[in-house]
């Protein structure tokens, strides 16, 4: 059992999965610890859900090993797996009761009768479906198709759960409570889950770690804050929405603080983080949000405080985006802004207005590459 | 605006072509009570000839002799055509367009033809004796390529993930086959043996060339009745049986697809 701790629970070793014409999965290395909900992330085509598939079974690998408790898996028939997988799609059997689908997995490792009876019973509790057990999957709302398919592979109980984005297809305001429940469900039965997804925002929400995924390698991975806050590099910043990317070097460092001239020739001020040294550092990134806009007002020189004019104003409900050309500059270049909609009234800025916009140090992050 | 004429000329296209389907199937029906037993002249209202249909047991042979052809050729053709659609369909192999192609093209070959080549092959080639065999597999020669035809159709409409749970849910290959594949392929199934059982019962043609003597089916009798009989009417009455029992066995299935769709 101590031993069980120590190990991960998943652990892939340079894994490299090749199709005609494509690697989709290239030398990939991760851990996922026991309990905890790890999010691969990446936009489609990067190979996240090849890397799944290998996972449960369904493709085979053509180099590296796949680990489960320390124990390779790469032989092992995906139907004599201890890991289950909620499809894209949910892939409910339509021939079957709710009933059905749930003792399908049951049945087939032939549990007893009476005991099927129970663990059926209780997931149906679990997942709030009392009632719903004689009806077909079709007749269910959404929400409820979601819950048979994961209750249909929690009700074996697998030392990991696969997720292939099964909130994708669900409107907006299901995927929200979705998200909810699936963190409650994650934290009651305390399996470990390995969600596969390209919406930053469902990642962000559930997982404790996230690995971000680019043409079949891993760019960062690392908790949702760290992936938000200080993405790496600038495809992990693009993909988190921090959409204002200023490319440059360091001219200066010194003291916690790093000088960066970008390549429009802003000079940005930024928090110099110990790991790296002035050569890997290749630009900053800016969230939206972080970025303060003034009417333009007295010329006191602040760091990181730059004129504008605003071009474009797009209102988005819960904030204003703003899109702002700095003025007097070699090259172009424009900022995306947000502002929350409570604490800036609609009618104060407007477009073609002049302003001044403003960033803390440590509202930036370098990126690395 | 819709134009009345439009509708007008509408509504006559319609029943038009309704009374061309059905037109000779009510006469047929109609004379089959005709106590005449030649031509087209109404003389009275009977159902004599439904009784000595009954009694004539040269028609009652040929017709168990048909409805068994059509049901072994029916459960082969089906099987089989099932199977090869499904391998034709889900594994890629070198040949795979050439096999699926040369498999679905005899449907093309005219039935003579096709008669003409099955009669030489087994007179001439492989010496089977005429008789149920002969009957039986070319009858399966024939319809199975429309099973797989059937099949391949379905297929496309399939969510092929659900193979691929059952899979994952720890069931192997034969018990997904079992559990989620064919009940996946049911009305596929199904709609082959409807097309493939009335095929095999109706066939002329090429049972007229591999028959041997002492397996006249129902068609062969009917033609010769046609030829040489005395009492034309009869062939009426049985047509009449044959129409309105599998259209009565569609209705009921139609109505309980009805019922029970759970298929997308």
């Amino acid at each position: 059992m101590q031993e069980q701790a120590r190990l991960p629970c998943v652990e892939i070793r340079n894994l490299v999965k090749k199709f005609p014409g494509v690697i989709a999965v290239n030398h990939i290395n991760l851990k996922v610890k026991h309990g905890e909900v790890f999010s691969l992330l990446g936009p489609s085509g990067c190979g996240k859900t090849t890397t799944l598939r290998i996972l449960a079974g369904l493709e085979t690998a053509d180099e590296g090993e796949v680990l489960i408790e320390g124990e390779v898996i790469n032989d092992v028939p995906p139907y004599r797996r201890d890991c289950n997988l909620v499809f894209q799609n949910l892939a409910l059997f339509p021939h079957m009761t709710v009933e059905e689908n749930l003792a399908y997995g049951l049945e087939r490792k032939r549990v007893p009768k009476s005991e099927i009876r129970k663990r059926v019973g209780e997931m149906l509790e679990f997942m709030q479906l009392n009632g719903m057990e004689s009806r077909y999957t079709v007749q269910l709302s959404g929400g409820q198709q979601q819950r048979v398919a994961l209750g249909r592979s929690l009700v074996l109980k697998p030392k990991l759960l696969l997720l292939d984005e099964p909130l994708a297809a669900l409107d907006r305001k299901l995927r929200k409570d979705m998200q909810v429940e699936l963190k409650r469900i994650q934290k009651e039965v305390g399996i470990t889950f390995f969600y596969v997804t390209h919406d930053q925002k469902v990642a962000l929400a559930i997982s404790d770690t996230i690995a971000v995924m680019r043409e079949g390698k891993l760019e960062q991975v690392a908790s949702p804050e760290e992936i938000y806050d200080t993405p790496r590099t600038r495809f992990v910043a693009d993909f988190m929405g921090a959409t204002n990317i200023f490319p440059g070097k360091v001219i200066a460092r010194g003291g916690g603080e790093i000088q960066l001239e970008t390549e429009s020739g802003l000079k940005i001020v930024a928090l110099a983080d110990k790991a790296s040294n002035n050569k890997t550092i290749t630009g900053v990134c800016v969230h939206p949000e972080r970025i303060n806009v003034l009417p333009t007002g007295p010329d006191v020189e602040t760091e990181n405080q730059f004129n504008g004019r605003i071009v474009g104003m797009i209102y988005q409900g819960d904030f204003v985006e703003l899109k702002i050309h700095l003025l007097s500059r070699k090259k172009d270049v424009s900022v995306t802004a947000h502002l929350d909609a409570r604490l800036s009234r609609k009618d104060s800025f407007a477009v073609g207005q002049e302003v001044t916009i403003q960033w803390d140090r440590d509202g930036s992050s370098t990126l690395h590459g | 605006m819709k134009s009345l004429r439009t509708d007008r000329l509408l509504l006559v296209l319609v029943v038009g072509g309704y009374l061309l389907l059905w037109g000779p199937i009510i006469v047929l029906g109609i004379f089959s009570f005709n106590s005449s037993a030649f031509g087209v002249k109404w003389e009275s209202l009977t159902a004599k000839w439904y009784v000595e249909l009954f009694q004539t047991s040269a028609i009652m042979d040929s017709v168990v002799r048909s409805l068994l052809i059509a049901s072994v050729t029916t459960m082969v053709a089906t099987g089989i055509g099932t199977i090869a659609g499904y391998g034709l369909f889900k594994y890629k192999f070198a040949g795979r367009r050439f096999l699926r192609l040369s498999i679905l093209l005899p449907i093309t070959v005219p039935y003579v033809i096709m008669a003409g080549a099955l009669l030489v092959y087994f007179t001439q080639i492989i010496h089977v004796p005429l008789g149920y065999p002969t009957i039986i597999i070319a009858h399966i020669s024939f319809s199975a390529p429309l099973a797989v035809f059937v099949t391949l159709g379905r297929m496309q409409r399939i969510d092929w993930s659900l193979e691929e749970a059952s899979i994952d849910l720890g069931a192997d290959r034969l018990t997904t086959w079992r559990k989620v594949t064919i009940p996946l392929l049911l009305p596929a199934i199904f709609a082959s043996a409807v097309l493939i059982f009335p095929w095999s019962f109706n066939d002329f043609t090429i049972t007229y060339f591999v028959a041997g003597v002492g397996t006249t089916t129902l068609p062969l009798y009917l033609y010769s009745m046609l030829q040489y009989s005395l009492k034309p009417v009869l062939i009426n009455a049985i047509s009449l049986i044959f129409i309105i029992t599998p259209t009565i066995g569609i209705l009921v299935l139609s109505y309980f697809q009805r019922e029970k769709q759970f298929t997308r």
